[in-house]
């Protein structure tokens, strides 16, 4: 009996087993590489010669690029995930009425999702080039425009691109865990306000969002590590030019690695950019674990 | 009647916006259909046209024997479809225990969960290619199904433990009494009643290793070994960009992660309403 | 403890799954069942690259070659070379693999950075890998028939310290190419020869047809330095000085990078120029929406459709014109551990004798369209290069095209890649000009560039 219970209590480590073995080798073993590298010296093609203490750190931290770097990573992540969360919200709003060829609006909703993100933003890139691209033609034809506009004539208007972009392609994801958290919402709680005479505000304030707050919370944060690590985008449309003005972390890294020869440099970024996560998801544990609490 | 001219300007208003909507997510579509069927000429011209002067629908064909694109077709299948179930068969029982069982270190594991994501796969690759050196499985299509699958694992763990926690645990006690084991339990009555939770998360992940670029990039050098986002590099070449070919082929990767999904949409929302992303 | 057996097996049975594929539409329910399809699946998928695998690891010789991607049809030319070279070296495994320009880099650095480096690289660069001690010398496994043929300026601008650490691959001259038709319309006589001609045709076309680009630039991250050599060097300014060290900040460079922006500014560029690279501009030369471009010599196939002539570089300031010449380079680099180093070097040796023969160099030249860097493949292109095919059934080779440039590229300037500061200054001078032409001023960017291009060298 005895030898049952001790059982017992290592039985959900067993069936987590699988699950952190995968997760262990091929996340863990990559991330303590990372750290090692992050302290380590490494020369231009990538050979690594030893501990340099933090070298790496100080030479990023020197670099005013950095600085500029982490400060577009922050606008990146909030304009997108804003953004999208709000449009998002919006859409999947609309979604939820009963409207004549829902179904199909909702597949075309999914679009951007199912496209991988390189094709996106070559398509994308090809939209807005100001010589032969897309949305000139069209908007000239269309005798909206009268010559070609230059879509993109400094490191803002692409920056801004890119943002949109990056909202064009996360709304989809959204909108469907917001619709989720709607339709899960039983209609007599809007049929009960609707009696008090409730307007569309109040509903929207009163019951909607207190209902789909879990949904809308688990949606923000996933899209925040998403965004705040997204590569494909800005690397496509830029490569963080003109002038290093457009990187992010994830593409500044990237260029430190592959292009200037400093993987060094490119881990501390890397470990840097982790800590900025871990600490905001330290705080969204605090909270979340608050309202565990309250909820019980 | 009011009350009606109320409505019609509501219902109005809701097509404005759906229309607004559409033609916004479809435009880049659009594009890349119109230029995938113009000539190669065509893409630079004097002259620029919104439809092609000439569809040459024959780009559609050629791009089949121009590069193995029905190759990295098959290879995408895999790879996607591999981790989708490495990633569920792991994330079930890990979920299952997060949701149904009571132990030490429970918060902490949800945490490393989370933490696990915060690390872009750009971000290490390095390291990944280090570990798949020393694991012998570079260039190799089940090493990249692993890795797929081990970054979408928090996703998985997350949305499953969601859908378990909405599910009222007294069935499976029930099957228990029965006589059915904590497996049997899981398996017959868990696991059917989750069905739609579980779609999903099968899309996410679905979804998330069919459009996973870096990792593949690196690692899979054979070409005939390259997934379709990574394959479709060689019309985006060193001396000319082939547009046309480009997007073509491109529209065939959207296609089928879109009737994968339409095919499932019922499942889909149903299950998005048993609260399958409920954290 | 039957629980936890059975769990074990559910677990051993999910592990052993790691090969699993199958489509993900499998519903959860049936998820043995989607399990077994899976793995069946597997097993017929994973066959190709496990006898793959086996092949490599037999008693051959593997070599693991990476081979730039010159073209389209790259992947062709070496697949047939492979087996070729097989043929005739039964003990030999040749693995070669076509990596794109955009990823060349990315994946060379990881591999270097693994231990995992190719036996045999096609690159640009070679001075960081020459740092690190990871090149073979090249007189180790070069032939001295192969050395007698390769044309000296080639031979010798891969030497670092007194030793040659690289062969030339191929070489490209750039000239500027203009579109007959288009400067005859716009009423410019002859192509420019001096930046006011630039300046002075530009506006002609311009006013001619404002639809047609003028002028094309690319300050990208791609190929920014290529820019930056073509206004210096044409204005009597450069990388280096006479005496070979970093002069990036010198008059002449200064001006240079202003007339870039000047040329933005005047808007005679594509819209552009920071982040598009010269393939598209190359295509829209093609095409005939472009006028003038200072581009590569392989223009000269790709733009059949118009009727274009091929003219120096303009200059500035009454300096001579300097055409630019590009050259990739192959290297072997050393493996330590190689379990027997002089099967492994003659390997290497067969390969470039079989590379350089000069019936398949020639082959390869006209199939890419890119100049030979050796004598007896130079002659034979100048007079008959029509026996050879180009890639992707583009027609026979064009000896007159092989005459013109390779007797150009005898005058050509290359860039100083064999300093070990080159990196960072083609990285540096790309950003400069990015900012320059962002609205920065010139001098004290490129005085920044240099100071901390000296700093390095030091």
């Amino acid at each position: 009996m005895k030898k049952n219970s001790g059982l017992k209590k290592l039985a959900p480590y067993v069936w987590m087993l699988p699950s952190m073995i995968l997760m262990a080798v091929m996340i863990l073993v990559p991330i303590v590489t990372v750290f090692q590298m992050s302290m380590s010296q490494i020369t231009k093609a990538g050979v690594i010669k030893g501990f340099n203490g933090g070298a790496n750190f100080k030479a990023v931290f020197a670099s005013n690029t950095f600085w500029h770097t982490l400060q577009n990573t922050l606008v990146w992540t909030v304009v997108v995930v804003g953004f999208s969360t709000v449009i998002g919200f919006i859409v999947a709003m609309v979604l939820n009425q009963n409207f004549r060829g829902r179904k199909i609006v909702r597949a075309i909703v999914v679009f951007p999702w199912a496209t991988s993100l390189i094709i996106q933003s070559v398509i994308w890139k090809y939209i807005i080039n100001a010589d032969y691209g897309s949305l000139n033609v069209i908007l000239m034809k269309l005798g909206i425009i009268k010559s070609a506009v230059n879509w993109t004539p400094g490191a803002n208007a692409y920056f801004a691109w890119e943002c949109w972009i990056g909202i064009f392609v996360t709304v989809p994801f959204v909108t469907f865990c917001v619709l989720s958290g709607l339709q899960s919402i039983d209609d007599t709680y809007y049929e009960a306000a609707e009696i008090d005479g409730a307007g569309f505000w109040r509903k929207l304030f009163e019951i909607t969002l207190p209902l789909i707050r879990q949904s809308l919370t688990v949606s923000t944060v996933l899209n925040i590590i998403y965004v705040f690590n997204s590569f494909p985008i800005i690397w496509t449309i830029t490569k963080g030019d003109p002038a290093d003005r457009t990187h992010t972390l994830a593409t500044y890294l990237y260029k430190l690695s592959f292009y200037s020869g400093r993987s060094g440099q490119a881990a501390a970024v890397s470990v840097i950019g982790f800590v900025i996560l871990c600490f905001c998801a330290g705080i969204y544990m605090i909270l979340s674990l608050r309202a565990e609490k309250e909820d019980q | 009647m009011k009350k009606n001219k109320k409505e019609l300007i509501k219902k109005i208003a809701l097509y404005l916006f759906v229309i607004v909507l559409c033609v916004v997510i479809l435009y880049p579509y659009f594009v890349m259909f119109t230029t995938a069927a113009k000539d190669r000429s065509e893409m630079y011209a004097l002259e620029m046209t919104v439809l092609p002067l000439k569809w040459k629908w024959s780009n559609f064909i050629e791009i089949w024997s121009a590069a193995p694109v029905l190759r990295y077709f098959l290879n995408s299948v895999f790879v996607a479809g591999g981790a989708t179930c490495v990633a569920i068969l792991c994330g079930i029982p890990a979920a299952y225990a997060m949701s149904r069982m009571q132990f030490k270190g429970k918060t902490v594991f949800l945490g490393l969960v989370i933490m696990s994501q915060m690390f872009a796969p750009v971000v290490l690759l390095v390291g990944i290619y280090k570990l798949m050196t020393t694991l012998k499985m570079v260039n190799n299509l089940v090493g990249l199904i692993l890795l797929n699958a081990a970054f979408n694992q928090a996703f998985a763990i997350w949305l499953l433990r969601g859908t378990f926690l909405t599910i009222s645990p007294e069935m499976e006690q029930a099957a228990k009494i029965d006589g059915c084991g904590m497996v049997g339990a899981l398996v017959r009555v868990l696991l059917p009643m989750a069905a739609p939770g579980i779609v999903t998360t099968l899309i996410f992940v679905f979804i998330n290793s069919w459009n996973e670029y870096t990792m593949a990039l690196t690692l899979m050098s054979t070409d005939t070994l390259k997934p379709i986002t990574v394959g479709i590099n060689v019309f985006y070449g060193f001396n000319m960009i082939q547009w046309q070919y480009l997007f073509a082929t491109s529209l065939f990767a959207t296609v089928p992660v879109i009737i994968l999904f339409l095919c499932i949409e019922k499942h889909l929302v149903a299950g998005l309403t048993s609260g399958g992303v409920k954290g | 403890m039957k629980k936890i057996l059975a769990m074990t097996l559910a677990f051993s049975m999910v592990l052993g799954l790691t090969a699993c594929g199958g489509s993900g539409s499998s519903s959860s329910d049936s998820t043995t069942a989607a399990a077994t399809e899976a793995a069946t699946e597997a097993a017929t998928e994973a066959a190709p690259a496990e006898t793959e695998a086996a092949e490599a690891s037999g008693d051959k010789l593997a070599l693991d070659v990476i081979i730039s991607q010159y073209g389209n049809y790259t992947q062709d030319w070496w697949s047939q070379f492979e087996k070729d070279f097989e043929a005739e070296n039964a003990d030999v495994d040749l693995n070669i693999e076509i990596v794109s320009w955009n990823d060349l880099y990315t994946v060379v650095n990881t591999r270097i950075s693994t231990n995992q480096a190719p036996d045999i690289l096609n690159i640009d660069v070679f001075a960081d890998y020459v740092a690190d001690d990871l090149l073979m010398e090249a007189e180790e496994y070069t032939s001295d028939e192969l050395k007698a043929k390769i044309i000296p300026s080639f031979w010798n601008a891969n030497e670092m310290d007194g030793t040659v650490w690289a062969l030339p691959i191929l070489a490209s001259a750039r000239a500027l190419f203009y579109n007959k038709d288009i400067l005859e319309a716009a009423g410019v006589e002859a192509p420019p020869a001096t930046w006011d001609e630039v300046r002075e045709a530009c506006k002609k076309i311009k006013e001619y047809d404002a639809n047609i680009v003028p002028w094309s630039l690319d300050i990208s991250t791609d190929e920014g330095q290529a820019a930056f050599s073509y206004y210096t060097w044409n204005n009597g300014g450069g990388f280096v000085d006479a005496d070979g060290n970093w002069a990036l900040n010198s008059a002449a460079n200064v001006e240079a990078v202003e007339f870039m922006k000047e040329l933005i500014d005047s808007g005679y560029v594509t819209a552009d120029p920071y982040t598009e690279t010269r393939y598209p501009q190359q295509d829209a030369f093609a095409a005939g929406s472009l006028a003038m471009m200072l581009g590569p010599c392989n223009l000269y196939d790709l733009a059949p459709d118009i009727n274009f002539g091929v003219a120096p570089m303009p200059t500035n300031g009454g300096n001579a014109s300097v055409q630019m010449g590009v050259c990739d380079r192959l290297m072997a680099f050393r493996d330590d551990e190689a379990e027997d180093p002089e099967a492994r070097t003659a390997a290497i040796s067969k390969f470039f004798d079989f590379f350089y023969d000069t019936e398949r160099y020639s082959d390869y030249m006209v199939f890419e369209g890119f100049l030979p860097v050796t004598t007896d493949s130079g002659e034979l292109l100048a007079e008959n290069a029509e026996q050879f095919q180009k890639g992707g059934g583009a027609g026979e080779g064009n000896s007159e095209y092989f005459a013109t440039f390779c007797d150009m590229l005898s005058s050509c300037n290359f860039y100083p890649t064999a300093k070990a500061e080159w990196n960072d200054v083609k990285q540096g001078v790309i950003n400069a000009e990015q900012q320059i032409c962002q609205g920065e001023d010139a001098q004290s960017t490129l005085d920044a560039l240099q100071d901390e291009i000296m700093a390095l060298a030091q």
